[in-house]
């Protein structure tokens, strides 16, 4: 006897009240700024989000399990400029090779952290603290003050983030933005339909009744950080494709602009709930918000922080209360039963 | 009927510390029969189930699966072996949903989720089980009865062919009760080895085929239903033989200290009334569930009531956190030692002053090392701590002396009520004594004493009167003279003849 | 505790050995090395973060994290700066920017102790947020020309070689120290973070406890913020940004535990030592100021790592013995049915 409303899991009502934000807030914005819902404004969100949202995906496998991963902005600014520095030395080398190796240098850094996390029981925390400072490092040794131009790479890097793949009206629809969104896709399938994707929620919401049934807890958040720290090397080379010139301090502060993404967009801190769409929907709607608000109200970008500041601040709480009515709802029912 | 048993605990000892917690026990399940285990709190009917479970290893005997001997290493073994549990509280994934906490452990699925499958074998399950359910709900919503009836389907999908039911009744309404033994008689028709274990007595006369009591360990009577009476059971079940326990003095004085009337927390307990003399110790008694912490919570300003009034002094008083009943002069010793009660890492003495911290300050908020330990050494002597200091870390202590450590930081706090939660559980039988000993000689003082206690000698042995509760309710008010082993255990299993049978 | 205690003394002999082979090694590539002169410029230089490292100890021993000290750090900086440029008399600003830090301390707290929100949720969203006030009230610019009372007061020497900063420094652990060691507060700091419920149940009242900590948090990291204004002569946006990591890695090495609870100000006090000295050795080694925060972070991850390394051995050893004898290790369970 469930209305369908109660039918519907936390996270489908985030993302539903996501997509209802972004609306109001395009309809609120197309109405007080001329020329707001123009293609310009839509490119310079997608530019930045297609970035965010792909190291958001990673985050949100990770959080789901109860961690967190606060190296990827370094593990970003490392594939971005030893790609970077491959393709300057090597311009024959092809898309699908630098590809890959994006991936496989980021999916090696998440792999060091899930090891020191899964097996070395180190607070995630910490291991990526520490990391966040060691892949920097690693950087910045390597980079040894050089910069990677645009001009050293070859053409087809830099064309990928001006090229338009097809427009609708006036949208132009960008490459970086459909590997983005093709990743969406994927990782949203693989939670909804994956015996992985699966347990990564089961051991997010109930640890304890996890390690009962004999979950492969080590291996499953192993695997969650590996494949953050992939999809932050993949960042990585949007991030290359989208700027050409890389110093050692690309990426900076990603780690922020991706848990921010993540905790807006309704996953919970304390694992178990929330989704890639929702985390990709969190860093549209913080963008969309930062571009809107600052031309709204004639401020300048750097209320942009305080903003983002607040915004966090407003969807942890709200998700304390949300979570808060569903336990009394719970618990109201179980009275019920008492009072027969 | 009497085919082969499919599981067959033969003389299975198991020893914790001091405690015999099982001694030489055997227990045959056969195929399609409820067997209903009853006990009192501390009979060892827990520990047999963690041994059935892999939890625990017995110290000897063996475990016979189909005739032949096993090891049950693991929670993981016992489940591959086909024996599953449900307990009072179950283990739910919340955020996943019905069908998936029923499959979410299965191994040897695949990569990928086949939800539609996956629904469709979770609604022929529990089609099985004929009740219907929304496989596609999120387990946050569910009763607990609902959520005792994923697990059921969850035992079921593993194959299980033993099925240990522990309290699963305790949280549920009487309909639901209902709903659960259709389910259970299901079960029974299928062929699975049910080990049934409750607190109320009735149901288990409705359900079981075949009934055993447990008492200090040692199974004291193993029957079919037919051959017993629920007389019988709790005769069976009570007649504890009453260790070298102390004789009270009678202390009690005219002066009503606390008076409490019609107290009650929304779905806790409710219609709670009772006064409590100077000098007087009034027994808690109750089974498993009946709620007696949550009343010693709802005085000491845990868990505050939402009705009915306490007075002191005969002034009314709203106690809505624990600083406040500490004002009125009220102590609540938990029963939680290691959990709530005591800073483990920390020393006896900065335990014993925890709560009076603010007695051992100078003007300037330093602790006085001095006083501290002058008060910590006043204890150790009087209720004989036995610890090379007071320097020591309590988590080093046994489980006697912390509860000393615990009453002493209660005692400095000079109460007027101390609730005593299950003061003596877990402790040695020496400990036990002193702690007695130093019941009456508090209560001697003037002290009023609630003792919460599910060690029914103990009750009846050191209290002044008994009040009975189950499942949040008043179930009566017995004087020293009046109070039986039998009389309680009927009050506290609802089969007084004052109370409706039903729940 | 025993263990507990022997594992303190372990770590604290862990983190002298450590600071002994940096001194050494100092000391062999560079004799002026253990001069005052020297001693005294390796403490002015990293002296804003390990003064705030005193009261992220608190924080982090009463089972919480502030990721935003850093954060308001450079809030006090710029408040300072901008109140200043804008005609108010420095010591009105200075007492501003103070307050500041405390009304961020006490949103923080708020949050935290009475509404019941993961901290490493909020202080992360004020660790963006009080980042964010501060770019709006400073936008892109470089604020400096203070009067030079002030900047003196940042750089030159007070008391005899010692300048305000490290006089105070010195003075707040001192009373880092006597608070968390020896006074009730302290006391109650341990209690809650080993055990907030046995905190609760001894009629402490844990959420005015976190509250004043994270204040306390607030206030002490303004002030800093504003010694480090007074030290650099000029303000920006992202002054201080980037400090939370060094300062809770000084913490954590100092043997204090992520989980709260256990941990003191001595190994804080040695932490703080060895950082400044390997920072200050890899300098002379021309090891530039990234790398060294990479080491650091490798020390961070091998504080936990390593005890974790060697206790998972130590239970293996044990199952494996215990398999072999057959014999059941008893644990530690209180009989109950």
């Amino acid at each position: 006897m469930t209305i369908w409303w109660q039918r519907l899991r936390p996270e489908q009502i985030r993302e539903l009240s996501l997509v209802v934000l972004i609306g109001v807030a395009l309809l609120i914005f197309s109405s007080q700024i001329e020329n707001f819902l123009t293609a310009r404004t839509f490119n310079r969100i997608a530019a930045s989000v297609a970035i965010v949202g792909m190291v958001a995906i990673g985050q949100t496998l990770v959080v789901l399990t109860r961690n967190i991963d606060l190296s990827v902005g370094s593990i970003v600014g490392f594939t971005a400029y030893f790609v970077g520095s491959q393709l300057a030395a090597n311009n024959a080398m092809g898309a699908p090779a630098a590809v890959l190796l994006a991936i496989a240098v980021g999916g090696g850094m998440g792999l060091v952290n899930g090891v020191i996390v899964a097996y070395g029981r180190v607070p995630a925390i910490i291991t990526t603290l520490g990391t966040l400072a060691i892949y920097r490092m690693l950087l910045i040794n390597y980079a040894n003050a050089r910069t990677v131009t645009v001009d050293s790479l070859p053409a087809w890097v830099v064309e990928l983030s001006r090229q338009t793949l097809f427009s609708i009206g006036d949208f132009a629809v960008r490459p970086l933005m459909v590997v983005t969104l093709a990743a969406v896709v994927i990782f949203q399938l693989v939670l909804i339909y994956t015996i992985f994707g699966r347990r990564l929620y089961a051991i997010g919401s109930n640890p304890e009744a996890a390690r009962f049934a004999g979950l492969p807890a080590q291996r499953i958040v192993l695997t969650a950080f590996t494949l953050c720290g992939a999809l932050a090397g993949l960042a990585g080379f949007l991030f290359l494709a989208r700027f050409g010139t890389i110093t050692a301090v690309a990426g900076q502060g990603i780690e922020l602009e991706s848990v921010a993404a993540v905790v807006v967009g309704g996953v919970n801190t304390f694992g178990g709930s929330g989704t890639v769409l929702g985390a990709f929907l969190g860093a549209f709607l913080i963008d969309l918000l930062g571009q809107g608000l600052l031309r709204w109200l004639g401020i300048s970008e750097f209320w942009r922080d305080a903003l983002l500041g607040l915004l966090i601040l407003l969807a942890v709480a709200s998700d304390a209360v949300i979570l808060g009515w569903l336990r009394r709802l719970w618990q109201a029912r179980t009275e019920v039963n008492h009072g027969n | 009927m009497q085919s082969r048993p499919v599981l067959e605990m033969r003389e299975i000892s198991r020893r914790f510390g001091s405690t015999q917690a099982l001694d030489s026990v055997s227990l045959r399940l056969y195929p399609g029969e409820v067997h209903a285990l009853l006990g009192e709190n501390g009979a060892g009917k827990s520990t047999l189930i963690k041994i059935m479970t892999g939890v625990h290893q017995p110290d000897s005997g063996q475990i016979l699966l189909d005739g032949r001997s096993v090891r049950i290493g693991s929670t993981l073994e016992a489940q591959r072996l086909g024996i599953a549990a449900i307990y009072q509280e179950p283990l739910m994934y919340p955020d996943l949903n019905v069908a998936e906490n029923i499959f979410i452990a299965h191994a040897n699925r695949g990569l990928w989720v086949n939800w539609e499958r996956m629904y469709r074998d979770a609604e022929a399950i529990l089609a099985q089980l004929d009740v219907r359910l929304d496989v596609r709900q999120p387990a946050r919503g569910l009763s607990v009865a609902a959520q005792q009836t994923v697990e059921i389907a969850r035992a079921l999908s593993l194959q299980a062919r033993v099925l240990i039911m522990d309290e699963p009744t305790a949280a549920l309404s009487a309909h639901e009760v209902d709903q659960l033994f259709t389910i259970v008689q299901r079960l029974r028709d299928q062929g699975v080895a049910i080990l049934f274990i409750s607190h109320r007595l009735e149901e288990v006369f409705r359900i079981a085929d075949h009934i055993t009591v447990f008492r200090d360990g040692q199974l004291i009577s193993s029957a079919p239903r037919s051959d017993v009476t629920p007389e019988q059971a709790i005769r069976d079940m009570a007649g504890r033989a009453i260790e070298q326990l102390f004789p009270r003095r009678n202390t009690v004085r005219d002066q009503v200290l606390v008076q409490v009337r019609d107290l009650g927390r929304t779905g806790v307990f409710s219609g709670i009334s009772f006064d409590v003399h100077a000098g007087e110790v009034l027994g808690f008694a109750g089974l498993v569930g009946a709620r007696r912490t949550d009343v010693g919570l709802a005085l000491f300003g845990i868990a505050p009531a939402d009705s009915g009034t306490v007075i002191i002094d005969g002034q009314e008083v709203r106690i809505t956190t624990p600083a406040q009943a500490m004002r009125h002069g009220i102590a609540y010793v938990s029963e939680d030692r290691r959990g709530l009660g005591l800073s483990l890492p920390m020393s006896i003495a900065a335990n014993i002053t925890l709560s009076t911290l603010r007695r051992y300050l100078t003007p300037l908020g330093l602790v006085r090392r001095n006083a501290e330990i002058a008060t910590a050494e006043a204890y150790r002597h009087r209720l004989s701590i036995r610890a090379p200091s007071v320097e020591v870390a309590v988590g080093q202590l046994s489980g006697g002396n912390q509860q000393k450590v615990m009453l002493s930081k209660w005692l400095n706090t000079r109460p007027r009520l101390l609730i005593l939660d299950e003061p003596t559980r877990g402790i040695d039988v020496g400990a036990k004594a002193e702690v007695h000993q130093m019941i009456d000689d508090l209560a001697a003082e003037g002290i009023a004493i609630i003792l919460i206690s599910s060690d029914l000698p103990e009750v009846l042995a050191m209290s002044d009167r008994v009040l009975v509760m189950r499942e949040g309710r008043f179930m009566g008010l017995f004087n020293r003279h009046e109070a039986t082993q039998e009389r309680i255990l009927a009050a506290a299993m609802g089969q007084a003849a004052t109370l409706d049978g039903k729940s | 505790m025993a263990t507990n205690l022997r594992r303190l003394l372990r770590w604290e002999g862990f983190l002298l050995a450590i600071l002994a082979l940096v001194v050494i090694v100092n000391v062999s590539r560079a004799p002026a090395y253990l001069t005052l002169a020297n001693q005294i410029n390796l403490f002015q230089l990293s002296i804003e973060k390990i003064i705030v490292a005193l009261v992220m100890a608190f924080v982090i021993i009463n089972g919480e994290i502030d990721l935003s000290v850093a954060s308001v750090m450079g809030l006090a900086a710029c408040l300072t700066a901008v109140l200043f440029e804008s005609g108010m008399p420095m010591p009105l600003a200075i007492l501003i920017a103070l307050l500041a830090g405390v009304c961020c301390g006490a949103f923080n707290g708020f949050w935290v102790a009475y509404v019941g929100l993961p901290s490493l949720a909020v202080t992360l969203a004020g660790m963006i947020g009080f980042r964010g006030v501060a770019r709006i009230l400073i936008e892109d610019r470089s604020i400096g020309g203070f009067p030079e009372w002030f900047t003196t007061l940042g750089q030159q020497p007070l008391i005899g070689p010692f300048p305000l900063s490290l006089v105070l420094f010195a003075t707040l652990f001192a009373l880092a120290l006597i608070i968390l060691q020896f006074s009730g507060v302290g006391r109650l700091v341990y209690v809650v973070g080993n055990n907030a419920a046995v905190a609760r149940y001894s009629g402490i009242d844990t959420a005015r406890l976190k509250m004043g900590i994270f204040i306390a948090s607030g206030l002490i990291a303004a002030m800093a913020g504003v010694l480090l204004a007074a030290r650099l002569g000029a303000v920006r946006g992202n002054t201080a940004e980037g400090f939370e990591l060094d300062i809770i890695t000084i913490v954590l090495l100092g043997g204090v535990s992520i989980f709260g609870g256990v941990g003191n100000l001595v190994g804080v006090g040695l932490a703080i030592l060895v950082i400044l000295n390997l920072r200050n050795g890899m300098s002379l080694l021309n090891v530039t100021g990234n790398v060294q925060t990479g080491v650091i972070g490798v020390l961070l991850i091998l504080s936990v790592l390593l005890p974790n390394l060697v206790q998972m051995a130590r239970e293996r050893i044990q199952r494996r013995m215990a398999e072999r004898k057959e014999v059941h290790i008893e644990t530690e369970t209180s009989v109950s049915s």
